[in-house]
């Protein structure tokens, strides 16, 4: 049962790449409709066969389903979309699709952070540099894709060997201290170290932040250091001066411009 | 099967994708969104199996995962803007002298 599973997935994964394959932008238009129509089917038949196949057992299951298929397409027209500029406002939806799919792990902190991070942060940079760094619309560098068979193969090829490993290992029965999802309570009450008044109390943000001041905090620290090193070094390197080059044909020299006269 | 399942296979997905943009895409801005992208596969990753064990190192880890994506994207972004004011384009192609 576990192998045929696998073998329909590495087809869905095989599909998938054909879509994105075609969805791949190219000088002369491409073919992005069907990309993205067998993108789409691919996507499709991968709910059906997790929704028939895996327990998804926490309550907010159509909402995986649904997160997660418009997380998977919005990456890829991240990765496909010809203006940069859409990519970023792409990636935007994939954010938050994978904050809410963190949300529905009980990970609120970490969704939050996520948003606040990513959405707030890291792309209004990426918007800013995208302004500061116009170049022609439509230039070369984002129609043309290099190599875009041999990267999917590759890409593809890990991602089968993952997912097939991860569903072989998980076909395997659980470990005794994991076959019940729903035993969470108890070893919170084991964690925990104060007594809580109540339950809500004792929310995984508390216990996170426990562990990070208390387990962690070298680590911290260490974060903090490097963000800081990274602060120095963006801006030595934005403040540093650099000569222009020419790319493409020099330019001709001057005399030679226009069309050539025969002497008189 | 346990519900992790479903969270990894979509976490490698994520990955795979962030990794064909990486691999094939020109524009330097692009490359860095992509891997973002990947980024964001391990968070969903690390979070599946920090519920799956029980256990908030997952989501510490994750944690720090975002530090370091904060990181790179300035000195990466940076890096682009000092390679977009000596070349005027943003083609990685631009830079194949460097192949050697």
């Amino acid at each position: 049962m576990p192998e045929s599973i696998a073998y329909i997935l590495y087809g869905l994964f095989a599909v998938g790449g054909i879509a994105l394959y075609l969805a791949m932008p190219r000088p002369e238009g491409g073919y992005g409709k069907s990309g993205a129509l067998i993108g789409l089917a691919a996507i499709v038949g991968l709910v059906v066969l997790i929704a028939s196949s895996f327990e998804v057992i926490e309550p907010g299951r159509e909402l995986f389903y649904i997160l997660g298929a418009v997380a998977i397409f919005c990456a890829g027209r991240v990765v496909t979309h010809p203006r940069p500029v859409y990519s970023v406002v792409y990636f935007m939806a994939v954010v938050f699709c994978v904050a809410v799919l963190l949300v529905l792990q009980q990970a609120e902190f970490l969704a939050v952070a996520l948003v606040l991070i990513y959405a707030g942060a890291i792309l209004v940079t990426y918007a800013f540099v995208l302004m500061l760094a116009q170049q022609a619309l439509g230039a070369l560098a984002d129609i043309k894709a290099r190599e875009p068979l041999l990267a999917i193969l590759v890409s593809f090829v890990a991602m089968g060997a993952i997912a097939g490993r991860v569903s072989e290992l998980l076909a395997a029965p659980p470990p005794v201290e994991h076959q019940s999802m729903l035993a969470a309570d108890k070893t919170a009450e084991l964690d925990a170290p104060p007594p809580a008044q109540d339950r809500e109390e004792a929310s995984d943000t508390l216990r996170l932040g426990e562990q990070l001041f208390g387990k962690f905090v070298v680590t911290v620290e260490l974060a903090g250091v490097l963000l800081l090193v990274a602060m120095v070094g963006a801006i030595a390197i934005a403040r540093k001066q650099v000569p222009v080059e020419h790319v493409g044909p020099p330019p001709p020299p001057p005399g030679r411009i226009g069309r050539e006269v025969p002497p008189f | 099967m346990p519900s992790v399942g479903a969270y990894v296979i979509l976490g490698a997905i994520l990955f795979a994708i962030g990794l064909v943009g990486f691999l094939a895409r020109r524009n330097l801005i692009i490359i860095f969104l992509s891997t973002e992208i990947m980024f964001q596969g391990v968070v969903i990753n690390l979070a599946a199996f920090s519920r799956f064990h029980h256990h908030l190192e997952g989501q510490a880890f994750a944690l720090f995962i975002l530090v370091i994506a904060a990181v790179e994207a300035g000195l990466g972004l940076g890096l682009v803007v000092l390679l977009f004011r000596r070349k005027r384009t943003l083609d990685a192609e631009a830079w194949s002298a460097m192949r050697g």
